[in-house]
């Protein structure tokens, strides 16, 4: 199964390029195409409408747009409901309002934005490619670094849990037996409920660490001819570089004859700075200029590789 | 008559075993409770502007964090008053 990230600045065509590829390779495997961009419009490229969860479009490609709002309400309920049955005080507090600002806390989006991301990769399996279509870079960016920044946080925790748990133990082996009228505190590191969900997480995030950084990812960057976009995709490249994410294709969308000399620098920019990586020009729809409809079918270019 | 004594030297022996054992892990029991506070605070910094986890590790966790919270909670009520804090500690008076 391959796993494939179309990323880009906005409006550069990243949905339309992997609505466009998802068409393409559907023709010969089974495809899951996944928007995670709030401003959905997978649905409108294909000209249907997206129901919950994912939507059959036809028999070997299949769509679906993520809802982040309801993503994180799920997560915080989730948490809830673990947190009323362990926490013995606060079972008077209106939990609800709490967390009802919490959903606003910085971070909370781009956890369920990586959780269902990672769920989509473990559980569909029976695809051969799942396409993600990516919100603009900055946010990209923020949750594709994501695993790499928990696990040092979950490492340093864990290291301070630890010794707690060895200074713990420490006191109970001085006071011996006496402690035996109070409540002892956990020393054991298997007894302990926080290490354990550390543990927990890190096994996930490395999992998932893995899989981003491993040869069945694919990151794909779109890019337009114009300076800004470029500007904007270099940025990105080094973004990449320092999360050790794979760029495996770069792709000029909307090139016309007119602007094709801006296009050719552009491109030769981008190699610069991406040497093995291949790049794929895509025309602009003729009709689309005069401002008349163009369907995805009108891309004759072959958008990945045969090679994939 | 001598059963009563041996009992009462035993009993001597044991509270005296008791408080040393006790005085010796009172230290290490402060250091516990700074770092149960460390790590609440760690955890939940973001509220009061320190650099923090991303919050959703901080809600993975809180489920299991009633204990260091209140630790937390003590220690900031008695910051305060750190003479006597640390008075308390070392076992002056």
């Amino acid at each position: 199964m391959k796993i494939l990230f179309f990323t880009g600045k906005g409006g550069v065509g990243k949905s339309t390029m992997a609505a466009a590829s998802a068409w393409q390779l559907s023709q010969k495997s089974r495809v899951l195409i996944i928007s995670l961009d709030p401003a959905h419009n997978l649905g409108d490229i294909f000209g249907t409408v997206i129901k919950h969860g994912k939507t059959k479009f036809t028999n070997t490609l299949y769509l679906n747009e993520v809802n982040l709002r309801e993503l994180s309400r799920e997560y915080l309920q989730k948490e809830i409901s673990v947190l009323s049955s362990t926490y013995s005080y606060l079972q008077v507090l209106n939990l609800d309002n709490y967390f009802s600002i919490l959903k606003y806390s910085p971070g909370i989006e781009e956890y369920a934005l990586l959780t269902s991301i990672e769920k989509t990769i473990r559980d569909e399996t029976d695809f051969d490619y799942i396409i993600f279509d990516t919100p603009p870079t900055g946010l990209t960016l923020r949750f594709l670094a994501l695993p790499k920044v928990t696990i040092t946080w979950i490492n340093r925790l864990t290291g301070i849990r630890r010794q707690i748990l060895e200074k713990r133990y420490t006191i109970h082996r001085i006071r011996g037996t006496l402690s035996s009228e109070e409540t002892v505190l956990d020393y054991k590191e298997e007894d302990d409920d926080i290490l354990k969900r550390l543990w927990e997480l890190n096994d996930n995030y490395q999992a998932l660490d893995r899989t981003l950084c491993g040869s069945d990812c694919n990151v794909v960057l779109v890019f337009n001819p114009d300076i800004l976009s470029l500007r904007e995709s270099q940025r990105l490249i080094e973004g990449l570089d320092d999360l050790g994410l794979p760029l495996r294709l770069l792709v000029d969308n909307k090139v016309t004859e007119e602007n094709e000399e801006m296009a050719t620098y552009v491109e030769k920019q981008m190699k610069g700075m991406a040497q093995d990586v291949p790049l794929e020009r895509i025309q602009l729809a003729k009709t689309l200029l005069y401002g008349r409809k163009s369907a995805l079918y009108d891309i004759r270019e072959s958008i990945i590789p045969d090679s994939w | 008559m001598v059963l009563p004594i041996l009992e009462f030297f035993k009993r001597i022996l044991s509270d005296f075993d008791t408080a040393h054992r006790e005085s010796a892990a009172a230290l290490t029991g402060v250091e516990v409770k700074e770092l149960e506070n460390i790590f609440a605070l760690l955890l939940l910094g973001s509220f009061i502007g320190l650099p923090s986890p991303p919050s959703f590790l901080a809600v993975e966790l809180l489920p299991f964090m009633e204990r260091e919270l209140k630790v937390l909670n003590s220690r900031a009520r008695d910051a305060g008053d750190m003479l006597a804090e640390m008075v308390g500690t070392i076992g002056i008076g």
